[in-house]
């Protein structure tokens, strides 16, 4: 694994830590600021998603006239739409966990109390969210690594030459979901809602 | 420490079965079932390394390899843009306005009401094919008309959850869009283990075809009981008092202004990939790009100008349709005729309006605090569709790595009854999983599961693809735990007693069972459209 996973990994797990030294170190609220930026960083992402949203439809209808209507095909503006795609869903994961809007089965779960929730949430965050975001990071570095060692590109020479980059949202993913658990965590710890 | 191994070891041939069962109870303790599927696959997967049951490389290449085949696929880029076409008809109140318009129309007679909202209903399960915003946004606006005008509440809840979950089985639906995905997959792998190496596909447009005359054919029985109803037991569905009616004369102009766009939207969308003209991932953004221009050109969603703008685009798009109909507009064509040079620079003055007039109308709806709303509602739809995708991908990893998939298929085989056996048995458990999963997970989760098996006994795909989707449809009708139940509950006046939403559930769900019993016989309801359509 390249060092640059490496030091992903370890800032990860690094974040993980912060909303518990916020909760037991009173005095010092160096941890609660670092993760306010956080949890800026988590919803800038997903605004990047959500408009996304109406590119993606932009882009295919582009490439739908001007393939069906006009007989151009634009391999690069078929991708871009692909592009959008794979960026609008792979931001939003980890903003969706902070509004808590992923689906739960919650025939049971909507009848217990908050503190049994609450427990339920932070066990959850620490041994589903976090170990599945890490295992996101570690099982992509090879493949992402690869792909950056060619700067692989599109099959097509038209097409735009930056699948590398496109690679490189799995991690983001699972970066993102890690620091959105973070934040959610020291919520938690403190009583907080989000919205 | 040597007894622990062995114990841990003789436990490797259940670990797929006990992976399930786990699952089930996880799921139960309400934490995001994305995460628990992925969280469950991890201590397996984990488990499984200890026990020696399989490699790490198993697991950590084909993962992103997976999450990239997602990322890459134009099946299922469908899915984003029929959700924000969803997402806008909801918000912009075209539902609001078609179902208001409709009651008057058809509220004169008895049980007239209950017949246009399973109307409104079908045609917007047709346009968003979210089964919870369906049933939300209906259960919001008809359930308080139909009591005050005396509805039985039963038959009004019961009418409205049924409306609801038609957006599952009625084309473009999002299930209809995620089992194409499944079942083409599935399908490849069946036939591969069959030892054909050219297999046949299964695409959407495939699924979207054999899901309409069963879908429609419900609408029907569902309009029939609901008309049998108000015939035989007229006190549970009277008439809307005269002073509430409109005149005839008023009902023309307002059903052009509101019935006609949605319809003309929908009609376009399906017909264009059912006469296999578009894909349905084209078609998709030809609808979504089209309800933000419905939106735009309202009375309520914008200035003069705009609104001029957002139905000049409307015309626009009419146009290109016509053109591209009847004239070659290729470019970089030897000989163009005059009549081919004008359509040609006609075609892109006409996209000149098209971009402009979907600047006027994003604008006049960021302006109302439509259209930021809507795209923040479609990435987070989107984000939770796609990240159980990802959780999915997971466990299905690690359940075909613990030999999963070989316990499921021996145990299909030794099903008494042959093929009809296990269809029935599978029909079964997911009818009962539908009880705790939504439809995205058993879709995701499930279905890949047992579908192989099934298809290599010989059961035709597309049949089999709408088979499920009508039956997870009951399964969320059905009380105590359907989610189309919790769903109205959650919306329904108080005064409504939940029994009484159960007991109106009753004669839809014998209905939907009535639709499999049928569908079971004439498979052909299903497969002769497709068959008839893509050959």
């Amino acid at each position: 694994m390249s060092p640059l996973f490496i030091g992903l990994l370890t800032i990860m797990i690094l974040v993980c830590l912060l909303p518990w030294l916020s909760h037991m170190g009173q005095g010092s609220n160096i941890a609660q600021k670092i993760l306010t930026q956080i949890e800026r960083l988590v919803r800038g992402a997903f605004y990047l998603s959500a408009g996304c949203g109406l590119l993606i439809a932009l882009a295919q209808m582009a490439a739908v006239i001007s393939r069906n209507v006009f007989g151009v095909n634009f391999i690069w503006l078929q991708e871009s739409a692909i592009y959008l795609f794979a960026a609008m869903f792979l931001m939003a994961g980890g903003a969706v966990l902070l509004m808590d809007a992923h689906v739960r089965v919650d025939i049971f779960y909507a009848r217990w109390t908050e503190k049994r929730q609450r427990w339920i949430n932070l066990a959850g965050l620490h041994f589903f969210v976090i170990p599945v975001g890490l295992l996101i990071i570690w099982a992509s570095a090879p493949y992402v690594h690869t792909s950056w060692s060619s700067f692989e590109g599109s099959q097509d020479p038209s097409g735009i030459q930056g699948v590398f980059l496109l690679k490189t949202l799995i991690p983001v993913f699972g970066a993102l979901l890690i620091m959105a658990a973070a934040v959610r965590v020291g919520d938690l710890l403190e009583g907080r809602r989000h919205g | 420490m040597d007894d622990v191994i062995l114990c841990l070891c003789t436990w490797s041939t259940w670990l797929d079965i006990a992976m399930v069962v786990t699952l089930c109870v996880l799921l139960l303790a309400g934490f995001p079932a994305a995460f628990t599927l992925a969280g469950t696959a991890l201590i397996f997967g984990l488990w499984g390394l200890a026990v020696g049951a399989f490699d790490p490389s198993f697991i950590a290449e084909p993962f992103p390899i997976r999450i990239f085949g997602t990322m890459n696929n134009t099946v299922l880029l469908a899915l984003p843009m029929f959700i924000l076409m969803g997402v806008i008809l909801e918000r912009s109140k075209i539902a609001e306005e078609l179902l208001d318009t409709m009651a008057k129309m058809f509220g004169g007679t008895r049980g007239g009401l209950g017949i246009s909202v399973m109307l409104v209903g079908a045609l917007l399960a047709a346009s968003t094919g979210i089964v919870g915003a369906t049933v939300v946004t209906m259960g919001l606006l008809s359930l308080p008309t139909m009591l005050r005008r005396g509805y039985d509440p039963g038959l009004a809840s019961g009418t409205i959850a049924a409306a609801g979950t038609l957006g599952q089985i009625i084309p473009p639906s999002i299930v209809l869009i995620l089992l194409g995905d499944v079942m083409s997959n599935a399908y490849q792998e069946s036939q591969l283990a069959q030892g054909i190496f050219a297999p046949k596909a299964v695409s959407v447009g495939d699924l979207f075809a054999g899901a309409l005359v069963p879908g429609l054919l419900l609408v029907v029985i569902y309009l029939l009981y609901i008309g049998g109803v108000a015939l035989f037991r007229g006190h549970k569905a009277p008439a809307v008092p005269p002073e509430e009616r409109i005149a005839l004369s008023e009902i023309g102009p307002r059903l052009i202004g509101t019935l006609v766009p949605p319809v003309l939207l929908i009609v376009a969308v399906l017909g264009s990939i059912l006469a296999g003209k578009a894909t349905a991932t084209e078609a998709a953004s030809i609808g979504a790009i089209g309800a933000l221009l419905i939106a735009g050109s309202r009375e309520d969603c914008g200035d003069r100008l705009s609104r001029l703008l957002s139905f000049a685009g409307i015309i626009a798009i009419i146009i290109l349709i016509i053109l591209n109909e009847t004239l070659d507009l290729r470019l970089g064509r030897e000989s163009n005729s005059f009549l081919e040079k004008t359509g040609i620079i006609t075609a892109l003055m006409t996209c000149g309006v098209l971009a402009l007039s979907i600047v006027a109308a994003s604008r006049a709806l960021f302006q109302r605090a439509i259209l930021w709303p809507v795209l923040k509602k479609t990435a987070e739809v989107n984000g939770m569709v796609f990240t159980i995708l990802i959780g999915a991908a997971l466990f299905s990893l690690v359940f075909k790595g613990l030999g999963g998939d070989e316990t499921i298929a021996a145990a299909l085989s030794q099903t008494p009854g042959g093929v009809v056996g296990a269809m029935i048995v599978v029909m079964l458990v997911l009818f009962i999983l539908g009880f705790f999963l939504d439809f995205i997970e058993i879709t995701l989760v499930a279905i890949p599961i047992v579908a192989p098996a099934l298809l290599t006994m010989g059961v035709d795909p597309i049949w089999l693809g709408v088979m499920l989707a009508i039956n997870l449809q009951t399964s969320f009708l059905t009380p105590p735990f359907g989610f189309a139940l919790f769903y109205l509950r959650g919306v329904a006046p108080p005064a409504i007693r939940t029994t009484q939403i159960y007991r109106g559930a009753l004669p839809f769900v014998l209905i939907q069972i009535l639709m499999l019993i049928i569908l079971a016989f004439f498979p052909d309801l299903a497969t002769a459209l497709p068959s008839a359509i893509y050959g």
